[in-house]
């Protein structure tokens, strides 16, 4: 009982340093992302244009689906990398169980449009619950039962299209995939339910309460009797759901379902994460950083493609940024536990 | 046997003179002398913080300021590091053993200065060479074997033998017999004895005043921060080391419980919790006890006697190899501590570090036990956050401001608010394993104060410890375990730290 009790004794730029110290993986972001967009707007005329904020958000949308699924799981200290595969898989199911046109050479099933929808969904929650039981029940890290179910989903995306490229989809799946309603595309719209609804579920229920406490002190929490593999179990599927959708939709969004299509949004997702503030050690972060994060990649990606530039060398520069923002997510993480430590 | 070692072993092999050593203002050793020949087995008692360890880390040249002199066959020395110590033949075994358990029993013994040839390990040498040195010992394994896959007495000799041939001509064993059965503890007292003459010198730290008085020649007995008496084995006995050791109360002020206490325990209360045969791998077999309504029920043993694995299994963090858990006269299986929990178990463990989340609010860590029964889906910050300002207010917990970072709060207050999680929720029985420990003299009575309120309110309590102190001071009835058995019940009589030591 050394602590003083009248916080005011402390000195005000004290504790206003200490605020920013434990804010500071909040503010990095949200500084990027100004940086960022004022540095495009000089450089390109037609970088800051509506049409372009609408090509932005487009652009992000279907990594933006996956990445609310996986905020979840990061929140809890755990990764997700079969993601991308298992959008793949999805999008691939639900072409499956669509009549494809006569010049398509896969031996599908046709059924009516919810029937596929569903399955895809079913689908993408089987192999999110394979991932929950290899690391719930087996005690796999979720870094090696993803990598495996990255493989897993792959084979039976190939067993299924079997090298071909199906292009049909249920209509609901085209529509909100590829249509727009009043000018604003629908995929655009989904996306904000998802993150509108990640943020609510992870900050005004109990089972968000579990997340955050698994993730800050999973000790902690199993010594308060909270029944941590059930909410290790539940990211999982979470994240596999949302990917699920994203992959469907992103299907639609693209015309067409291939192997391999949603690669290139595994790195992108864990990115936006990552980037957005949300700690790889879990408890600190969520959708508002995620939103964050998001912007920053989409308007990296656009805007590179808006001044003159090698292309070559915007793979490069996506590197860096990204390592720029993992140095400040563990730096942040330093100058949290070095700011709690001060108060103790 | 072993080869006796080269030098004359005239005279003393290490004497420390006037030993001080404080920590930031707490003195742990005051003005220490101590002398240990050559060819000697030399035993050290004391209760936990007496300074044994302290005095042991100098030697051993862990702690590298203090005040005082040290010499080393008649040399004055003063070590730098750990390394020096090494290299003026001063080798430890500490309770925790530092032998790596994925390489063989060879490579153990060679750890870190395997023999070469052309670069390369030569496994041969190594293997001969070792299995030649541990013969001489009397241990007969097979170098080639993973050392993790032997018993843990075997590791232990494996691990002395090292330290052996290092070329360590004082060796510190500190606990060595606390993980030990009964016949392994015969196989090291038998190493010890080719030790000993081979004209090495052993200092031998440890709880059980048995072993120490059945392998020692000198005795030496330290008690907050003195060395006390040093006692030549043969005229002495338990009782008078028990004597010495607790002091009988005419040292320092502090409180010690060496008069008699009554325990009163009431029969009529119903068995909330029962444990039947409970066994937990090498921690613990056996274990059967009833937990009542409205009873403080103590369980005490030393560390590592297998208490902490029991309050785990108690809790579903383990679960049991055999053996049967009732809650309320029904079986239960435990799967994980949400069951435990729903079952009506809750544990306090001895680290705080376990159960509080460092970044959060006072009242989120106040409410995540009972979160379920607030709230189903929606939380309800509002109601959570009264819940935690009544125990806020009923714990005299400070700041009494529950939107404050836990972190912010100091150690005694994070240990109430790791309470405060529990009454919250009013589990049928309350685990607390070292309740007291480290807290200053006000923060104990006001643990000691709520234990009794609970229990007074029909809880059942069990308080698990290695602390004398803290189980004579809270328990109604006394389970004593020792080396993973419960040996000794204690009920409706009178006893004092003398009896309870002496069962232990």
């Amino acid at each position: 009982m050394t602590m003083p009790a009248q916080p005011s004794l402390v000195k005000p730029a004290l504790r206003r340093r200490a605020f920013l110290r434990s804010q500071m993986r909040n503010i990095a972001p949200f500084v990027t992302l100004i940086a960022l967009v004022a540095f495009f707007w000089v450089a390109s005329p037609s970088f800051a244009t509506m049409d372009n904020v609408a090509n932005i958000l487009t652009q992000i949308s279907v990594a933006g689906i996956m990445a609310v699924g996986l905020t979840f799981v990061i929140l809890c200290a755990e990764i997700d990398l079969s993601f991308a595969a298992i959008a793949n898989a999805a999008g691939i199911v639900v072409a499956y169980f669509t009549a494809q046109a006569s010049y398509v050479n896969v031996h599908n099933i046709p059924l009516p449009g919810g029937v596929a929808i569903v399955l895809a969904i079913v689908a993408s929650a089987i192999l999110g619950l394979v991932n929950a039981f290899g690391l719930t029940v087996i005690g796999l890290p979720s870094f090696i039962m993803t990598l495996a179910m990255m493989q897993i989903a792959a084979g039976i995306c190939a067993l299924l299209v079997r090298g071909q490229i199906v292009y049909a989809v249920p209509d609901l799946v085209k529509e909100l995939g590829a249509g727009s309603i009043g000018g604003v595309p629908w995929i655009v719209i989904v996306l904000a339910i998802f993150l509108l609804v990640g943020h609510i579920v992870l900050t005004y229920t109990r089972f968000g309460r579990y997340v955050y406490m698994v993730g800050g002190n999973r000790e902690a929490a199993e010594y308060s009797g909270v029944n941590v593999n059930r909410v290790l179990a539940a990211v999982l599927v979470i994240s596999a759901v949302c990917a699920g959708v994203a992959g469907m939709l992103g299907v639609a969004h693209f015309g067409s379902a291939q192997q391999n299509e949603f690669d290139g949004y595994l790195l992108d997702a864990i990115a936006a994460v990552v980037v957005g503030g949300t700690s790889l050690f879990g408890g600190r972060g969520g959708i508002g950083n995620t939103i964050i994060g998001l912007c920053v990649l989409g308007v990296l990606n656009n805007g590179l493609d808006h001044v003159q530039i090698d292309s070559f060398l915007k793979i490069l520069i996506r590197g860096l940024i990204l390592l720029a923002a993992l140095i400040i997510n563990v730096y942040a993480q330093n100058l949290r536990s070095g700011a709690v430590q001060e108060a103790e | 046997m072993i080869a006796p070692e080269e030098s004359p072993g005239a005279g003393t092999r290490l004497r420390m003179e006037s030993i001080s050593k404080s920590f930031g203002g707490v003195t742990a050793l005051r003005d220490v002398d101590f002398e240990l020949g050559p060819g000697q087995i030399h035993g050290l008692v004391g209760e936990n913080g007496a300074g044994k360890s302290t005095l042991m880390k100098i030697i051993a040249g862990v702690h590298t300021t203090y005040q005082g002199r040290m010499l080393v066959e008649g040399r004055e020395v003063r070590f730098g590091s750990a390394r020096d110590a090494l290299d003026a033949g001063i080798g430890m075994v500490h309770q925790e053993l530092s032998v790596v358990p994925y390489l063989t029993v060879a490579e153990n013994v060679y750890l870190g200065k395997q023999p070469t040839r052309m670069g390369m390990i030569d496994w041969k040498t190594m293997e001969k060479g070792a299995s030649a040195q541990l013969r001489n010992l009397g241990i007969d394994v097979n170098p080639r074997t993973i050392i993790g896959d032997l018993p843990i007495g075997l590791q232990q000799l494996i691990e002395l033998a090292r330290v052996l041939f290092s070329g360590a001509r004082i060796i510190i064993l500190d606990e060595p017999t606390s993980a030990l059965s009964p016949p392994e503890v015969r196989k090291l007292f038998e190493v010890l004895e080719g030790v000993r003459q081979s004209g090495r010198s052993v200092i031998f730290i440890s709880h059980f005043l048995d072993d120490i008085l059945s392998i020692s020649d000198m005795v030496t007995v330290f008690r907050n921060g003195r060395r006390i008496v040093t006692e030549r084995k043969a005229n002495i006995d338990k009782t008078w080391v028990i004597e010495q050791m607790i002091g009988k109360g005419h040292e320092d002020i502090e409180e010690s419980y060496t008069g008699a206490i009554a325990l009163s325990s009431e029969p009529t209360g119903t068995a909330v919790l029962s444990a039947r045969d409970l066994c937990f791998g090498r921690a613990f077999s056996n274990v059967s006890f009833e937990a009542r309504a409205g009873e403080v029920l103590g369980i005490y043993g030393f560390m590592g006697c297998g208490q902490i694995e029991l309050s785990r299994v108690l809790f579903g963090k383990l679960t049991p190899n055999a053996g049967a858990l009732a809650v309320n006269g029904s079986d239960v299986k435990l799967k994980n501590t949400a069951g435990a929990r729903r079952a009506g178990i809750a544990l306090v463990p001895e680290s705080r570090r376990s159960m509080l989340f460092y970044q959060e609010p006072v009242f989120k860590n106040i409410s995540i036990s009972s979160l379920g029964r607030i709230a189903k889906l929606w939380l309800k910050p509002r109601i959570e956050k009264r819940i935690s300002e009544e125990q806020a207010k009923d714990l005299n917990i400070r700041p009494p401001n529950v939107a404050n970072l836990l972190g912010n709060l100091s150690g005694g207050n994070q240990q109430k608010v790791a309470l405060a999680k529990w009454l919250t929720y009013r589990p049928g029985v309350l685990i607390l394993s070292e309740p007291t420990r480290g807290m200053d003299v006000g923060a104990k009575d006001d643990v000691v104060k709520i234990v009794r309120k609970l229990r007074d309110e029909g809880m059942a309590i069990i308080v698990i410890s290695a602390e004398p102190e803290t189980v004579l001071a809270l328990a109604d009835r006394i389970l004593v375990m020792k080396k993973g058995r419960i040996v000794h019940e204690f009920a409706n009589e009178t006893i004092s730290k003398d009896g309870l030591l002496e069962v232990a």
